[in-house]
């Protein structure tokens, strides 16, 4: 019959031919399920699936009362899903309404050919609710954390900032990083062809737990004074700046701490990088007059001085190793204690000399200067003490009044701290606890002693002598009304950084002290740097630091003296 | 049997009383309505699980493709049953009647108020509710039309003007309509439906040779003239070059694929259909299948295409009428092709067409039409006889 049926032969080879096909699309399908299996399976894994890191919610900062200083709040991010984009000219001319952002870089990014593209992140709620309801094709939005500071400038220096991604970048933020940030948990998110996120796999049942709160030492309350009344002075007197730093000299625990000028941790990139750091730990100036105090407790404490040994003032002119030193007020023989009260150079420079560059060098260090302090702060400078084998002639004479040697605004309130509390010179810190969400404590700061340069008994002359700078000194303007200070007032040259020598126009005006002086509350320190016109530090520091402790006092219940005095008066006057 | 030719001529005799035969009608081929059945449910659980996400997102229906999915199956096996009790030489009959009616509905799909456009192509009618593509429907009519003429034409194919050209002429026509919707891959099949039924009347190799040198030109002109379909071509050529523009669906199809392997990563656990794949329910169904149920599910379908195929040779090796050997091989080659060209283009073997994978891919008019020339070739296999006969097939 295959004889005689030719067309049997073409029907054997048309289904030849087609069995050959299907032979092909097996061996072809058997290449891409089971020889190529695996190089696919990773590329389609690779478009499927997108690891993220899922962070728990950062945690708190808040002052000594739980006022909230910086929390996370949840704000929209926008995104572009360019491929499913029919007109990506009049979406981005939308979006730049609402984003105020040019037309044609979000245009630029939804022409990218890509599945997913973020738009803007971060943005206020309000934006976020305008863009829902403008409810374009291919934008959508999602929520994320972001730090925000409700108290804005305030305390910015010391709880810095952190980035986009949350993570702390200065300040509280950056040193507590580890504390604040939320447990970090990667998740495999699944997405389709949009871009979208389908089901999380492998999420786990329990949510990233949040970071935990930090409580600072500070006070909102008096941070708030500090910065106002600082500001205060820096603009009535033109300064390029002002510290202003308020601690409690018993623990070491600072309670305020101002920089001006300041900025806002919500909008860090408006201003310089600059403006970021706290200078009242990262920067060292010559103190001047106000180092006069550690000169004076050296002395007092080697029983090289008693308040009342007798100085004699040169008539305000003396010859150290080539150079004159002068005094401000001429003077002949005064006591000890006049010498710190009226600020004599002379009179500190000679009383270093009695005491001799070993016991200068061991007195200065001992209260903390040339080394950090170890506060709980990022970026602390050490300042700079030379070592006795590196002094000139006339280094002695200089670091008594404060010349030659680097300060940092926290060491020199840490140090006056030591004097007002009874010798003991404290660790400063600024975070009081760590706590996690459900209010257990992860960490805490004791107040920790460092040292002891002094005794108590010197303590107390010197707290005695530096009353005398306030009642009838240099520090008058500190005089705080019903309560008695003790501090000094300084007020320091600049090297004018063109000759290289002292300014006579570039000045620091700085007062530190305490109050109140029989049981000392606050330990405050006030720098004013580069006041145009006046510069004494007795005339405009002075009344910064008078200002914050009359507020912060009564504030912090310290009963105020007059009203007692008054009733002794009474009491003890009964008969004319 | 010179007999039996006259009374093809006349279409005057039904079936039973041809040549006073004794036997009886057999009953159907159970193993292709088997395999119809198989391939059809396969198709149902494909659709609905690569369709559920897009309907879900598109139409807020998961549903929604697998309730008109099951309508037009249900449509398709009423079709199928009624087919397949029908004697089948009633389409000799009907078949010229159906070309002219074909040829009306593809020139009214060309008006621009009937026809719907979908991706840039006018191939939807719509009819009341339902809207159907006139060219699905052309694949069979030629078969019908081609089968009708092979067997009045028997033993003349040989000749050039009176026997090869007159059904290439009127394919052309079809051919033509069709491809200023535009339809590219339908015009394929029925061009190689064509080709194919010629060979196997019997025409001649050097007329079959002769179309070459006319063919590929303008397949090459209507490639070049189109930028869609050149795109298409380089593509294909190298797919890489460009995996998210124009490669796009291949690539994914190959993810889709490689990412099943041997046994699939189970039903309803595809990740390529959640946009990745395009057309994941439609013409790329099979690349669906390969990623949820491996090698395993994705050669199961092709060996029941090839014995679906083979199946199809014997039932028109054993029929008793020529116009039913010519149908059930038309049948058997449009199948067959189109089941070949849609996994060459999912596997990447051959330039992207829109044909759908036959009885499985989602697609009304596909299935429909596809389910009656399943059941038009169960009607030829009742009328077979023994299989060692030889008698009539094509016998001078």
């Amino acid at each position: 019959m295959t004889a005689k049926d030719p067309q049997r032969l073409r029907r054997i080879v048309v289904a030849f031919v087609l069995m050959l096909g299907f032979a092909g699309v097996l061996c072809r399908l058997f290449t891409l399920q089971v020889l190529q299996a695996a190089e696919l399976t990773v590329r389609a894994d690779r478009q499927h699936r997108k690891t993220v890191t899922v962070e728990g919610g950062r945690g708190g900062i808040y002052d000594r009362q739980g006022k909230v200083l910086a929390i996370n709040m949840d704000v929209p991010s926008v995104f572009g899903v360019p491929t499913s984009l029919e007109n990506p000219s009049g979406v981005a001319r939308d979006l730049a309404r609402v984003l105020h952002v040019r037309a044609d870089e979000i245009e630029r990014k939804l022409r990218q050919e890509r599945s997913f593209v973020w738009i803007a992140r971060k943005l206020d709620p309000e934006q976020g609710r305008s863009l829902e309801s403008l409810s374009l094709e291919g934008i959508g939005t999602v929520m994320e954390g972001r730090r925000f500071y409700p108290k804005g400038p305030l305390l910015a220096h010391v709880l810095g900032f952190a980035g986009m991604d949350g993570q702390g970048l200065e300040g509280i933020e950056r040193r507590y990083e580890s504390y604040l940030h939320g447990e970090k948990q990667l998740v495999v998110l699944q997405r389709d062809a949009l871009g979208r996120t389908v089901f999380p796999k492998g999420l786990n049942e329990q949510a990233p737990s949040a970071g935990h709160n930090v409580t600072l030492t500070i006070d909102e309350v008096i941070q708030y004074i500090a910065e106002k009344e600082l500001d205060e002075a820096v603009a009535t007197t033109r300064a390029k700046g002002g510290v202003a730093v308020v601690m409690e000299p018993r623990t070491g625990a600072i309670l305020a701490l101002a920089i001006s000028p300041k900025f806002d941790p919500n909008a860090v990139r408006a201003v310089s990088p600059d403006r970021w750091r706290n200078r009242a730990l990262t920067d060292a100036y010559e103190p001047g007059s106000t180092m006069k105090v550690f000169i004076a407790a050296a002395a007092l404490e080697e029983k090289v001085m008693e308040p009342g040994t007798l100085i004699h003032g040169e008539n305000g002119q003396m010859t150290v190793a080539g150079t004159v030193i002068h005094d401000h007020e001429k003077s002949g023989w005064i006591t000890f204690s006049q010498v710190i009260q009226k600020s004599s150079n002379i009179g500190a420079a000679k009383t270093a000399m009695a005491l001799g560059e070993e016991r200068v060098y061991r007195y200065i260090r001992a209260f903390g200067f040339g080394e950090k302090s170890e506060i709980d702060l990022p970026g602390e400078a050490a300042g700079l003490v030379k070592e006795p084998k590196n002094w000139g002639r006339r280094s002695l004479a200089s670091m008594a009044i404060g010349q030659e040697i680097g300060v940092t605004a926290l060491q020199l309130v840490t140090a006056v701290s030591a004097v007002a509390n009874g010798g003991w010179l404290m660790k400063p810190y600024v975070v009081s606890d760590v706590r996690d969400g459900k209010g257990q404590v992860a960490a805490q700061n004791n107040p920790q002693v460092r040292r002891r340069p002094i005794s108590a008994e010197t303590a107390k002359t010197l707290t005695g002598i530096l009353e005398g700078v306030v009642t009838n000194g240099t520090g008058a303007k500190a005089a705080v009304p019903g309560y008695r200070v003790a501090g000094k007032t300084g007020t320091a040259q600049k090297i004018d950084p063109q000759t290289g020598a002292y300014s006579s126009t570039l000045f620091v005006g700085s007062f530190t002290g305490f109050v109140p002086a029989e049981n000392p509350r606050l330990a405050i320190v006030v720098i004013i740097d580069e006041p145009h016109a006046e510069a004494w530090g007795g005339v405009i520091a002075a009344p910064v630091f008078r200002r914050i402790a009359e507020q912060a006092l009564p504030y912090l219940g310290v009963s105020s003296q007059a009203p007692v005095k008054l009733a002794l008066a009474m009491v003890g006057d009964p008969t004319p | 049997m010179t007999r039996r030719r006259g009374q093809a001529g006349t279409l005057t005799l039904p079936w039973p009383s041809s040549g006073g035969s004794t036997t009886t009608r057999a009953s159907a081929d159970g193993f292709v309505l088997a395999v119809a059945v198989v391939l059809a449910l396969v198709g149902l659980v494909m659709v609905f699980s690569a369709s559920a996400v897009v309907a879900g997102n598109r139409f807020h229906d998961s549903i929604y493709f697998l309730k008109r999915h099951l309508a037009w199956l249900a449509f398709g096996f009423l079709l199928l049953q009624a087919a397949s009790r029908l004697d089948y030489t009633v389409w000799r009959k009907m078949a010229l009647p159906i070309l002219g009616l074909t040829v009306v509905l593809l020139i009214l799909v060309l008006i621009p108020s009937l026809g719907v456009v979908v991706k840039g192509a006018r191939r939807w009618l719509r009819l009341g509710p339902i809207s159907v593509q006139p060219a699905e429907m052309v694949k069979l009519v030629v078969v019908l039309y081609l089968a009708a003429y092979l067997t009045r034409k028997e033993g003349r194919v040989t000749e050039f003007a009176a026997g090869f050209l007159p059904p290439l002429l009127i394919v052309g026509v079809l051919a033509g309509l069709v491809l200023l919707q535009p339809d590219l891959g339908t015009v394929v099949v029925i061009g190689l439906v064509t080709l194919g039924l010629l060979f196997l009347a019997g025409a001649r190799l050097l007329h079959l040779f002769g179309l070459v040198p006319i063919v590929v030109p303008a397949v090459a002109v209507l490639i070049w003239k189109s930028p869609y379909r050149l795109q298409r071509l380089m593509t294909f050529l190298d797919p890489m070059k460009d995996p998210s523009g124009a490669g796009f669906q291949v690539n994914q199809s190959f993810l889709a694929f490689g990412s099943g392997g041997l046994f699939g990563v189970g039903l309803g656990e595809g990740e390529q259909k959640l946009f990745f794949l395009p057309e994941a329910h439609t013409d790329f169904v099979l690349a669906l299948a390969g990623e949820e149920l491996g090698l395993v599910g994705t050669s199961a379908i092709m060996v029941l295409f090839a014995l679906l195929v083979l199946k199809g040779f014997q039932i028109a090796s054993r029929a008793r009428e020529p116009f039913g050997r010519h149908l059930a091989l038309g049948i058997t080659l449009l199948l067959g092709l189109q089941a070949l060209i849609n996994a060459g283009v999912v596997t990447g073997m051959l330039p992207t067409k829109g044909l759908t994978l036959p009885l499985v891919s989602y697609g009304g008019s596909s299935l429909m039409v596809n389910l009656l020339a399943i059941g038009i070739l169960l009607s030829i296999s009742r009328d077979r006889q023994g299989g060692g006969q030889s008698r009539g097939i094509g016998g001078r």
